[in-house]
């Protein structure tokens, strides 16, 4: 099992920077999976995790100039790490200005990724900075707990209002109550709603838009024959949402969820170069 | 003459002064009181405040900035005050009357020239490296051969390196202003007790001297310029494994009376409050400046033979003894012993006055411990009078 990569542009070092940086505030651990094409975090939803999982892909070639991967076996050319994504955000941190960063799987006392950052000095020699950080190798029998999530059967697709506004809105609503009702209709029409004993809130969203999805053997036909005004709602944890919320350093170029009524809400979050999907279960 | 402010923390492992001139000060002015209670005019009165008090004083840098043109700061003996007065804008005078006790001063000594490895570095690049460190960092690694200087965390032999994230910094020689090394060693220190050294320093843009020898043996990171002189003395682990672990005790000093040293409990100063309001200081305390050259610094040998110390006679209870004789430093000893930092080689302390109530009294304020993490800089006022 080997991997070495080396990010030398900065701009991709930023991009990677940040979607490390958006991981670490999803979850405290997560799975690294890394293929020859592509690198993946992943949660899988236990119970621990409060039920949400995540599913984030990043095209390698998008970030790496160089990347180079030998996995467990010739037939499954995988490596699958357990990590705490905080560890390798802070490691990139002050990597702001540097002339190239190399990540390396090592395992002197224990397996690590040991982040290499090369930084201009004003001496002839780069100064070095190195980050090992504890990884824990996940053995092939428990890959199977870590596969893409298939996109639910929802009841309705929207795409989310402007994330920033969002943002606002739901942190003042954190202050007020633990859950927040997202409900949305075909119409491009969503609400959000807390209410307490005290107070309710209710913030309209109009003209938001529903996705168009290609309709596969008639599974979105519950999807299409359903009447525009009639919303689809679930009750969620608002720390997820403000979570996922806060997360997010870029405007992504599309951002939607699907709602399975009193089920689960599905958020689905596409930059250029990453897609992001996250799944907030409804509280009982 | 000048003011002196000490400070030392509750494990005795780390220890610092900073010292300002009378030059730093728009008006200075000292003046001697005899008691009737003494034979010769007292020419210090070592007192103690508590930094929780002198803090409030002094928070909120960018508010100083702007709204005070003068920070006034005077002393009666008689009535066991300092007063701390800003007078601000648009008329507002904010005054503090702090309570002061007595209290007998006590200095770590280090024979900051004795060290073999010198460095000298912008404090600028010392916030680069230690940018990389977690805040949550304890200890630090500083090794060095002539070849190369390396920075990196600690982490104690039992600790779980599954959980661990270790950082290591690798520097050149060239990017110090200063590159000394006559024996290569590894020395660890506490990182988080020299944040306020560090902060200060970046307020100061000086450059920061680290002088240090092999592990076991104290670090001292300094900072000195034309009006003040800071400087931050840390324990450091002794290689036990080695068995080279000397325990040979630091130069105890017993200031006389007539020093203007004096120490507390509390822990490490950052005087960047103080030194960001240089340009409004106007100060009138009563001090005195030690005609006698008491620097911390100065002494000549790690053992004894010290003649600095003005009391002959206390010289010669520690000449030649590898561990401290009086009352007082033994129960220094032994509450150190009890601290965290067991495998520390300790700064030993000297206390100043052969009285024992005041040694016992001495011992029992440094063992109060600062609670706060975030005290950005505990800063120990120390008035000599």
């Amino acid at each position: 099992m080997r991997f070495r990569a080396k990010i030398v542009d900065l701009a991709c070092l930023n991009n990677f920077s940040r979607v490390v940086n958006t991981i670490a505030r999803l979850a405290k651990t997560c799975t690294l999976r890394l293929t020859a094409d592509k690198l993946y975090f992943i949660l899988c939803d236990k119970v621990a995790n409060g039920g949400v999982s995540m599913w984030c892909e990043l095209c390698q070639g998008n970030f790496f100039d160089e990347f180079q991967m030998e996995g467990v076996a010739a037939d499954h050319n995988e490596i699958y790490l357990e990590l705490t994504p905080e560890n390798l955000s802070r490691a990139l941190k002050t990597a702001q200005s540097a002339k190239a960063v190399k990540i390396k799987l090592t395992n002197k006392h224990c397996p690590c990724l040991k982040v290499s950052v090369e930084l201009p000095s004003l001496s002839s020699s780069s100064r070095i900075v190195t980050h090992d950080i504890p990884v824990k190798v996940i053995p092939r029998r428990l890959w199977n707990d870590f596969r893409e999530p298939r996109v639910p059967d929802f009841d309705v697709s929207i795409y989310l209002p402007a994330l920033k506004t969002m943002k606002s809105v739901v942190e003042r609503m954190k202050n007020l109550s633990h859950s927040i009702v997202i409900e949305a209709n075909l119409n491009g029409e969503m609400n959000l709603k807390i209410e307490t004993d005290l107070v309710s809130v209710t913030t309209h969203f109009k003209n938001l838009g529903n996705p168009p999805w290609a309709s596969e053997d008639g599974c979105q036909s519950s999807a299409q024959d359903r009447d525009l005004e009639s919303m689809a709602e679930a009750r969620i944890d608002i720390k997820k949402l403000q979570q996922l919320l806060a997360g997010q350093q870029v405007n992504p170029t599309k951002a939607l969820c699907n709602i399975v009524s009193k089920r689960i809400v599905h958020f689905i979050l596409l930059h250029e170069d990453v897609s992001l999907q996250y799944f907030i279960p409804a509280l009982a | 003459m000048k003011l002196a402010l000490r400070s030392v923390n509750s494990s005795r492992s780390a220890y610092a002064y900073i010292f300002f001139s009378s030059m730093f000060f728009q008006h200075y002015c000292w003046t001697a009181v005899s008691q009737p209670c003494q034979k010769e005019k007292q020419l210090s009165l070592p007192c103690k405040l508590l930094i929780k008090s002198v803090l409030p004083v002094f928070r909120c840098v960018n508010v100083l900035e702007r709204n005070v043109e003068k920070c006034s700061i005077y002393t009666n003996t008689n009535e066991h005050h300092i007063t701390f007065q800003l007078l601000c804008r648009n008329g507002v005078i904010k005054t503090y009357n702090l309570t002061f006790q007595e209290c007998d001063p006590l200095q770590a000594v280090f024979a900051k020239h004795m060290c073999p490895n010198i460095l000298k570095v912008h404090s600028r690049l010392l916030a680069d490296i230690m940018i990389h460190f977690p805040t949550s960092q304890e200890e630090v690694t500083l090794s060095v051969t002539p070849m190369k200087v390396c920075f990196r965390s600690y982490a104690e032999e039992d600790a779980d390196f599954s959980k661990t994230m270790l950082t290591e910094i690798q520097l050149n020689p060239d990017e110090f202003d200063y590159f000394q090394v006559g024996v290569d060693s590894e020395v660890t220190f506490c990182l988080k007790e020299l944040r306020g050294l560090l902060a200060f320093s970046e307020a100061t843009h000086g450059p920061v001297s680290i002088h240090f020898d092999v592990s076991g043996r104290p670090v001292a990171f300094s900072i000195e310029d034309m009006v003040l002189e800071a400087s931050f003395i840390l324990a450091t682990l002794s290689d036990i494994d080695n068995g080279t672990a000397s325990q040979e005790p630091l130069c105890c000093s017993r200031i006389p009376e007539s020093s203007k040293a004096f120490m507390d409990k509390s822990e490490n100063s950052s005087m960047d409050k103080d030194g960001n309001a240089e340009a409004a200081a106007s100060k009138r305390p009563r001090q005195n400046e030690n005609e006698h050259n008491t620097e911390p610094a100065a002494p000549a040998s790690p053992v004894a033979k010290r003649n600095t110390c003005n009391s002959g006679n206390i010289l010669k209870d520690l000449e030649g003894t590898a561990m401290p004789e009086t009352d007082g430093q033994a129960v220094l000893e032994a509450e150190s012993r009890e601290s965290q930092y067991h495998k520390f080689q300790f700064l030993f302390f000297g206390a100043v006055s052969p009285k024992k109530d005041a040694i016992s009294h001495t011992s029992h304020s440094l063992a109060t411990a600062s609670d706060t993490e975030e005290d950005f800089g505990n800063m120990q006022s120390s008035q000599v009078l």
